[in-house]
């Protein structure tokens, strides 16, 4: 059994429908990405996981449990979402022992997550003067603070500048590394790309695609051929004779969906010198556009 | 739900806000007491008893206990405190608890301060002080009313949730819409939340005579009170189970 299992998950607003049988599972040991553009259901998926919301149909439980039926949920599940907000006339070391208290935790682990996220200095400070990467560490702080084995984390990465960011990468690679499964969801793709080991790709509330990095990092239309000749505009023209799509960049030609062996095929053909040839995978931004692209 | 309420308890204590209202219901009720004892001339019947009711720890804990609940939808914490707590019933109920809690401990400080005070006061000016069953009878009464209006001020704050609209709902209701009422429809006004009840309780009428039998008896009032209590812990509870959290 899975860590998160997620099965025909569905959640209705009213008249909108937020998320629509959605199923997928997170394992332990691996960074699953959860995709998608602006309202496709990120948040409610993961709201509906955490017992915020109340699915219309289907499940989301922790080993076979609802998030609800969890003895001391701090020490299984920590989350932080999105618009975590912390009362701002409190200070990081009082709230984190507001937590340690209703989670049953000692305060010697208030003083281990502050110096996991590198607030200890300012674990004194009033959160209302923080600043937004502040309390994104005070969060994640929050949500270590009783030793979890699954992580969520909503839209991490907002607001944090570039250290901040690259702080967050190695954090969730060494929470993975220490066998915790950890959903992160963002749609700040670049980000994500170089921190996750699954992806899961959501748009308009519907599964869209999901696997490991490289299988939707391939797409549905496989590899690409990035290629340069000594007259790119002829081999555009045999290559769209031949059938394929061809896009031009800087660097000369990408033909989508075409193995280089077919491009070099097409170039001889044509009687094209060819200087450079080389398969490309998709960007992950442009397996997610094509997967996302109704939803924009 | 030990560990709810300890935890309850602690953010009431680490926030400036509730340092300032301790102050305030401190500072005010010794005002009234110390003036009250060294200005007036006369004291006859209950008089130097009702003195020692002027404890105002029991506006501030149903401010504080409005603004305890109503803040977590201020401040967006809610979702954090239930994520730490899921079963929002016994979450609703431990906020409930140690707001009552924390009423009766600061009336505990807050009345003791203005016994001693007020006691010595009157005893340099001349005049005969309480005896230690009066003080005792409305020590009690005092713990009673700040405890009971503490959880009551959760209640109305989780069940209107916009913190500057319940806590003028509140103001209005104790410092207009009750006051207005004893002078209109007395029999209606002693059922009052803010107001009616809580004196019923400490049994002293704070818009007429002393000794006016329009007020509920004491065990009466307090069944009232828990029945707002348990009213608005009702409403609440409703609105906490069926609402998603967004």
């Amino acid at each position: 059994m899975a860590p998160v299992e997620i099965r025909g998950l569905s959640k209705r607003f009213r008249h909108v429908r937020a998320v629509n049988d959605l199923s997928f599972d997170v394992e332990a040991g691996r960074v699953t990405g959860f995709l998608g553009p602006n309202g496709a259901g990120k948040s409610t998926t993961l709201r509906a996981l955490l017992g915020l919301v109340r699915p219309t149909a289907g499940t989301a439980t922790f080993g076979g449990r609802r998030y609800e039926e969890l003895d001391r949920p701090s020490t299984q599940v920590g989350a932080v979402l999105e618009d975590a907000s912390f009362h701002p006339g409190r200070t990081a070391r009082n709230h984190l022992r507001v937590l340690a208290v209703t989670g049953d935790h000692p305060f010697e682990r208030v003083e281990t997550v502050l110096d996991t996220v590198g607030l200890t200095q300012a674990a004194d400070r009033r959160v209302g003067g923080y600043s937004m990467g502040m309390r994104q560490r005070l969060g994640i702080a929050a949500a270590l603070l009783g030793d979890p084995e699954v992580l969520i984390l909503d839209e991490p990465t907002n607001g944090l500048d570039p250290p901040g960011i690259a702080w967050m990468r190695g954090m969730l690679r060494e929470q993975a590394t220490r066998g915790r499964a950890v959903l992160v969801s963002s749609h700040l793709l670049a980000e994500v790309a170089q921190s996750v080991d699954d992806v899961v790709v959501i748009a308009k509330g519907e599964m869209r695609a999901q696997g490991t990095l490289a299988q939707v990092l391939g797409g549905d239309e496989g590899l690409a051929t990035a290629v340069r000749s000594q007259d790119d505009e002829r081999l555009a023209r045999a290559l769209q004779g031949a059938g394929h799509t061809v896009q031009r960049d800087d660097d000369g030609l990408l033909v989508p969906g075409a193995s280089p062996e077919q491009v070099g095929v097409v170039a001889g053909d044509a009687g094209v010198y060819l200087v450079g040839l080389a398969p490309k995978a998709r960007s992950l931004e442009q397996a997610f556009m094509a997967l996302t692209a109704d939803a924009a | 739900m030990t560990s709810l309420l300890r935890a309850e308890l602690l953010k009431l204590r680490t926030t400036r806000t509730f340092a300032a209202l301790v102050g305030a219901a401190l500072a005010l009720s010794l005002l009234v007491v110390v003036l009250t004892a060294l200005l007036t001339d006369e004291f006859r019947g209950n008089d130097v008893r009702n003195l020692f009711l002027a404890d105002f720890t029991g506006l501030f804990i149903m401010l504080l206990g409005v603004m305890g609940m109503a803040g977590e939808w201020r401040h967006k914490t809610i979702t954090g405190t239930i994520l730490a707590a899921p079963d929002r019933l016994r979450l609703l109920a431990a906020k409930m608890l140690s707001y009552a809690a924390a009423g009766a401990v600061l009336s505990l400080i807050v009345t003791l301060t203005i016994m001693l005070v007020g006691t010595i006061i009157l005893s340099v000016r001349g005049f005969d002080t309480a005896a230690i069953s009066d003080l005792v009878d409305v020590l009690w009464r005092n713990l009673l009313v700040a405890g009971l209006v503490g959880a009551l001020g959760v209640g109305i704050g989780a069940v209107v949730r916009n913190q500057v609209v319940a806590i003028i709902a509140v103001l209005v209701l104790g410092f207009v819409l009750e006051p207005a009422l004893f002078g209109l429809a007395p029999d209606v006004a002693r059922f009052g939340p803010t107001q009616g009840a809580p004196a019923g309780i400490v049994d002293a009428n704070p818009f007429g005579d002393s000794d006016d039998n329009t007020l509920l008896a004491p065990g009466v009032a307090v069944l009232v009170m828990f029945g707002w209590i348990g009213g608005f812990f009702a409403a609440a509870a409703a609105r906490l189970r069926g609402g998603d959290l967004v």
